[in-house]
């Protein structure tokens, strides 16, 4: 029973670990624009792909799909960025609440160009993406886990460290939190918001994208395989707060430590629906999300 | 008989007093002129007595009744109405239309408001852009526009916050006569400027606050020279 | 004395009318049961795009919902027809009726969002009641669907339900919107705080705006059990929620006529590229990307602007 549970506690942090690679990106730019980009599943699909056919087309080493997987990624976001964000930032103000309806349904229907565009240009069929090492079983303790599974966590947990470094430390990252609280003064203060919302836009595709990377030799690619992982990250930024780097890192590894443990001792068939219970509570209870604050609104 | 009362009305937000220990009432007929530096928590107190937000302690009185839970929603049906500092109008609806659903929401029916919102867009003038949509006109027929809005029906009390702000002399002048007619026919207003000459034309009395608290109330001659009042304006920044 | 809205939504009504006249003329021509399917399809969805749009274009309230309701009154009555075999008077209104509770529950839950909080609320209320559907084997047959006895073999009968139900909408749309209701919904699209500032009591209003959009999808819904006597949750994707949404983005979100012409366009359009392989939704979803970003109005607020340019 203790194994049991150990296992379950281990499991949910590792696929909370991916979570997290996820939601990062989502939780940049909500911060940025106080948007939710619909999209963002697709960006995990995109690397999912581009790692697997980096492998199985090029040829190249698996290894070397977790970059190929990265700049695609990033590639997509900062095109997303230029092509279909630059309308929010002029004319802030008169957008109003055409804003928020204009980046849902932006963001949607690039959703679903990318599944559809995959769909056509690659195929519907399922791939399995090459493991990135041959262990098949690794005793961690009393946790069992593949290699590939190990693996995967590790890089996942590095690239949230480092990233949350260069948010923090870097010059860059200092101009992105600087844009991301107060567009107008940033602009004024010398920094460049458009090269600033580029980068973000960049970096979250990039890491959702590595996330797919890392994902793509345990779960089956398909052109509509980003849902669930956006899904997750919906909820992982609403609990987090909408926009906060270390809150949405902590929520990633209580939902899947939830999921895990529900799963298991409340319902295997509607696992995938307590998230989604848990954002709606909280939206009800906190309207600005668990860790958010209000604005000024009269 | 007051109108509107306000007794004791305080509010923070985290550890700043916005408006603290406010004691104030208006009486019927009466034109009050409510001053007072930047931030110096005149919006919030219009927010409280128009429901938009809650105090955290203090009350508020209509017509002698205490309001318990006062929101806008029933803070307008009650009479009292006001204009934002930050205009709000109806921005993908036409200019006229933006009369007709404030005269409507309050209980006309729908051909009275339509009748009632064509003589009110005469009278401020806005007739030339009845038709166009309200988020396409300037910014300072939005504010003469939303200053309509206060009007549809007789309101008990109108809080301006800052109608002339940022408004062309020509309108302000519309505004202003409007005023003064309404005012001469017994209506209610408390108005919130920078303006002085304006708050001297037109109000006889005049409140100023300074850090969330009252510090003068009475003949708005008697305020503007009160040398507290002109420390807190002049010095402000200073201090 | 007509005011300019009342105006505009008289032109959309007409220009709605004209085109469902032309869709009821299609049988004097088309005898194609295959055609005539994909004609009633079309109708399914302008319900539901003419239901989100009440919410969506006129209260402003983004919804990610619509095909949830239409999955939810198709349950409601094919629950009630499968396993209790009830007579269809009384399942067809309880399906509607399904919709409409839930859609008010909804409108409770999300009352005090706005904007993406509002869009993530509905998108997981969407997931969730397709999780349950789909997985609630015992009842729901799960993702098997449920087969229930069809009412008529004549698809013409079916053809001219589904274009009844449409017309009905129109007018009744029509009705809502150029009464003073139409102006509160508005108010509070524009500004919610403006609006109940101004009198309008939002939560009364914002509420029947949601139930009666959860009727109309939930009425679409019911229809399509009987017309296609099979009730699965496919009909809750958010695949479907996100055609909806092309449908009234591309036809001309806000407007009366705009989700009909949509509709028609968007289903009509993807059944001829089916045969082109697959592209249908690659071109809609860069259609409408570049109609949110350069003409916000759609194609009825193009034509409009060609319309009402002045003439000299
Ligand atoms: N929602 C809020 N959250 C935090 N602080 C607030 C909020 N609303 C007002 N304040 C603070 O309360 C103080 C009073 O603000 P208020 O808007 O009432 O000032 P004001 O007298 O209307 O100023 P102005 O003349 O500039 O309009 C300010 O310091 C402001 O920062
Ligand atoms: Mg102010």
């Amino acid at each position: 029973m203790l194994s049991l549970n150990i296992d379950l506690l281990a499991n949910g942090l590792i696929m909370g670990s991916f979570y997290a690679l996820m939601a990062i990106g989502l939780t940049l730019i909500f911060g940025l624009l106080q948007i939710v980009n619909f999209a963002h599943g697709e960006f995990y699909m995109v690397g999912a792909y581009a790692y697997t056919l980096a492998a199985l087309k090029l040829g190249l080493p698996a290894w070397a799909g977790l970059p190929v997987a990265f700049a695609v990624g990033a590639l997509v976001g900062w095109l997303t960025e230029r092509t279909l964000m630059r309308p929010l930032y002029a004319g802030y103000r008169s957008w109003g609440p055409m804003k928020d309806e204009y980046a849902i349904v932006v963001t949607f229907a690039l959703s679903l160009l990318l599944i559809n565009l995959v769909d056509k240009v690659i195929g519907p069929y399922a791939v399995l993406g090459p493991g990135l090492v041959d262990v098949a079983r690794i005793p961690l303790g009393p946790v069992m886990l593949t290699g590939q599974k190990l693996i995967a966590t590790i890089i996942a947990f590095s690239t949230i460290i480092a990233t949350a470094l260069f948010i923090r430390y870097s010059l860059w990252g200092r101009q992105i939190r600087a844009v991301a609280q107060n567009r107008l003064g940033a602009s004024l203060a010398g920094i460049d918001t458009t090269k600033a919302s580029s980068i973000i836009f960049a970096l979250s595709g990039a890491l959702a994208a590595l996330s797919g990377g890392l994902l793509a030799p345990i779960i089956n690619t398909t052109p509509d395989v980003g849902s669930f992982p956006a899904i997750k990250s919906y909820v992982i930024v609403v609990l987090g707060g909408m926009g906060s780097i270390p809150g949405s890192i902590a929520a990633s590894l209580i939902l899947g430590v939830l999921e895990s443990f529900g799963a298991v001792y409340i319902s295997y068939d509607y696992r995938d629906a307590f998230g989604l219970v848990i954002l709606i509570v909280v939206l009800l209870v906190r309207p600005q999300g668990l860790f958010g604050e209000k604005g000024r609104e009269v | 008989m007051k109108v509107l009362e306000a007794r004791g009305v305080t509010k923070s937000f985290g550890g700043l007093k916005a408006v603290d220990g406010v004691s104030f009432g208006v009486d019927y007929g009466e034109l009050v002129g409510l001053i007072g530096p930047n931030g110096s928590g005149k919006t919030t107190l219009i927010n409280i007595l128009s429901g938009h937000l809650a105090a955290d302690a203090g009350e508020i009185l209509v017509d002698g009744k205490p309001m318990r839970g006062l929101t806008p929603l029933r803070a307008s049906r009650g009479g009292i109405q006001r204009m934002f500092q930050l205009t709000r109008v109806f921005r993908r609806m036409p200019a006229l239309d933006n009369l007709v659903t404030a005269g409507c929401a309050l209980g006309m029916a729908l051909d009275a408001a339509q009748a009632r919102a064509r003589e009110l867009i005469e009278e401020l003038q806005l007739a030339r852009v009845a038709t166009l949509d309200a988020g396409h006109l300037s910014g300072g027929q939005q504010k003469l526009l939303e200053f309509g809005c206060c009007f549809m029906a007789q309101p008990k009390i109108a809080l301006l916050d800052e109608p002339f702000a940022a408004v062309h002399p020509t309108m302000k002048e519309i505004m202003a006569g409007f005023i003064r007619r309404r005012h001469a026919a017994g209506q209610t207003f408390l108005i919130v400027s920078h303006d002085m000459p304006v708050i001297v034309e037109l109000a006889a009395r005049t409140i100023c606050m300074n850090a969330g608290e009252v510090l003068a109330d009475g003949e708005t001659r008697k305020v503007l020279v009160n040398p507290q009042v002109i420390e807190a304006y002049l010095g402000g920044e200073a201090a | 004395m007509r005011s300019a809205l009342q105006q505009r939504l008289r032109s959309e009504l007409r220009t709605s009318l004209v085109l469902l006249v032309l869709v009821a003329a299609v049988p004097i021509l088309v005898r194609n049961d295959y055609w005539l399917g994909v004609l009633i399809v079309s109708m399914y969805f302008a319900l539901l795009a003419g239901g989100w749009n009440l919410l969506a274009g006129y209260t402003g309230q983004f919804s990610l919902a619509p095909a949830t309701f239409a999955m939810l009154g198709a349950y409601g009555t094919g629950l009630l027809a499968y396993h209790w075999h009830v007579s269809p008077w009384l399942t067809i209104p309880a399906g509607i009726l399904v919709a409409m509770v839930v859609g008010m529950v909804l409108a409770g839950i999300v009352m005090r969002l706005r904007g993406p909080y509002l869009a993530l609320t509905t998108l997981s209320f969407a997931e969730i009641m397709r999780i349950v559907i789909g997985n609630s084997y015992g009842f729901t047959r799960g993702d098997l669907g449920l087969s229930i006895p069809t009412l008529m073999n004549d698809r013409l009968a079916w053809y001219y339900v589904f274009l009844a139900a449409v017309v009905a909408m129109q007018f009744g749309l029509y009705a809502l919107l150029r009464s003073r209701v139409g102006l509160y919904l508005m108010a509070i699209r524009d500004d919610e705080i403006g609006a109940a500032s101004r009198g309008v009591n939002t939560v009364f209003w914002k509420t029947a705006s949601f139930t009666l959009s959860s009727a109309l999808s939930g009425l679409a819904g019911v229809l399509y059990a009987y017309f296609s006597s099979l009730v699965s949750p496919e009909l809750g994707l958010l695949l479907q929620t996100g055609l909806v949404i092309c449908m009234v983005f591309i036809g001309g979100i806000a407007s009366l006529a705009g989700p009909v012409i949509g509709a028609f366009l968007v289903y009509l359009t993807s059944e001829s590229l089916r045969a082109v392989g697959g592209v249908q939704l690659i071109v809609f979803a860069l259609l409408v990307i570049l109609i949110a970003r350069f003409f916000r109005d759609g194609l009825w607020g193009l034509a409009r602007r060609i319309l009402e340019r002045p003439a000299r």
